[in-house]
């Protein structure tokens, strides 16, 4: 079974237009990194027709206070998306693949106790 | 900001001379800002209204950091500058005495402007009023995205369908005299390069600018006029822009003096 979908078509070109030469709009998600090292975090979308005012709309809605060291534009139809629930919420037990079961209190606290040991 | 690198004062002329280039560059920004500002909640799609409201935001605080600088030459107040004289004593270009008019309108003034600006920051940067110097190194990083923003609509308009360009070359047109008037020359020019103030003349800025302007515009709406700067390029007042200086001075206006 196929459970990736690819949605949309390939990528944009400067001007977008439809088939009877209308600008078309499209969706834009945008992903921001605080400072240099985090992680880039989805914070939203912006409809834009094309690249270039993407990246000036993404500035101004998540950029424009300096709160962004750095921005990702995406074209929606880029991404791909999982949402199966027999990929990411299989009905059988999965409590063997957690670590739950797996106590390490005191474990660590033994490897603490050798470590301080060894130090004084 | 600390000290100025001037080692010797200013004398009275040299003084006057960078108010008035202070003034013209300062009340540029906060009447193309207030003008901007006419698109909030009414631009062609969400995005663009929150772009173009903070861009307009953007202007009015340059104007706001110049009013300071030109507070602190003359002892005055930056407020009281701003909003605390009558229409006949602000120094802006002819071209900033029009209302919005339609988008095509608005985006051919932004550009005219933002390039014009560009070239005067450029010169700025190099003056040898410190505090000038380096306001106009931080305006021109902000400058830059705006010169990106209004780029991309010149094309967008430039390349659209029929009326959209013929709306547009016709605003480029319809503006071109009163552009000019950003480099009208000011009555300090020659005490302002005598001190390195303004480190080129008007004259050559304004030849810079038609360099570069001319060969983007000329695709666009064609061969355009050699027309110089006028004296009055600066002082010239229209009612579009009595009908702003009422909308900028209603709240300062009403409780003169107040704080908030």
């Amino acid at each position: 079974m196929v459970a990736v979908v690819r949605s949309g078509q390939s990528r944009s070109t400067l001007h977008d237009m439809s088939s009877h030469g209308e600008r078309v709009e499209r969706v834009w998600e945008v992903f921001r990194q605080e400072d240099e090292g985090d992680p880039m975090i989805h914070s939203g979308n912006v409809n834009a027709p094309d690249e270039e005012l993407a990246i000036h709309y993404a500035r101004e809605f998540y950029g424009r206070r300096g709160e962004s060291h750095r921005l990702w534009i995406v074209p929606r139809e880029s991404v791909l998306e999982l949402d199966d629930p027999d990929l990411l919420k299989p009905p059988l037990d999965r409590s063997h693949k957690k670590p739950g079961g797996y106590i390490i209190k005191h474990k660590l606290e033994a490897a603490k106790a050798r470590a301080g040991e060894g130090s004084t | 900001m600390t000290v100025a690198t001037d080692e010797i004062p200013l004398d009275q002329p040299a003084r006057d001379a960078l108010a008035e280039l202070l003034l013209t560059v300062a009340d540029d920004e906060f009447v193309i800002g207030f003008w901007d500002s006419e698109w909030t909640g009414i631009a062609p799609m969400l995005e663009e209204d929150v772009a173009t409201s903070s861009i307009a935001q953007d202007e009015i605080g340059h104007a706001r950091a110049l009013y300071e600088v030109l507070a602190t030459l003359t002892d005055d107040d930056a407020d009281r500058i701003a909003f605390g004289r009558d229409m006949d004593g602000y120094r802006h270009a002819a071209m900033l005495n029009h209302a919005r008019g339609d988008w095509a309108f608005s985006v051919a003034r932004r550009w005219l402007y933002e390039t014009a600006d560009a070239v005067r920051l450029t010169a700025l940067a190099r003056s040898t009023h410190e505090p000038l110097a380096q306001l106009a190194g931080k305006m021109r990083r902000e400058e830059t995205y705006h010169r990106m923003h209004a780029d991309a609509w010149l094309r967008r308009l430039a390349d659209g369908p029929p009326d959209v360009q013929a709306r547009f070359a016709e605003s480029l047109a319809a503006l071109w005299p009163d552009a000019q008037e950003v480099f009208a020359p000011l009555a300090g020019d020659e005490e302002l390069q005598r001190h390195g103030l303004l480190p080129e003349p008007m004259r050559a800025l304004h030849a810079t600018w038609q360099a570069e302007v001319r060969p983007v515009l000329a695709p666009i709406v064609g061969d355009l006029p050699t027309i110089a700067p006028t004296t009055d390029g600066r002082t010239r007042r229209t009612g579009d822009f009595r009908w702003l200086h009422g909308q900028f001075t209603l709240v300062s206006g009403s409780e003169v003096g107040a704080t908030w």
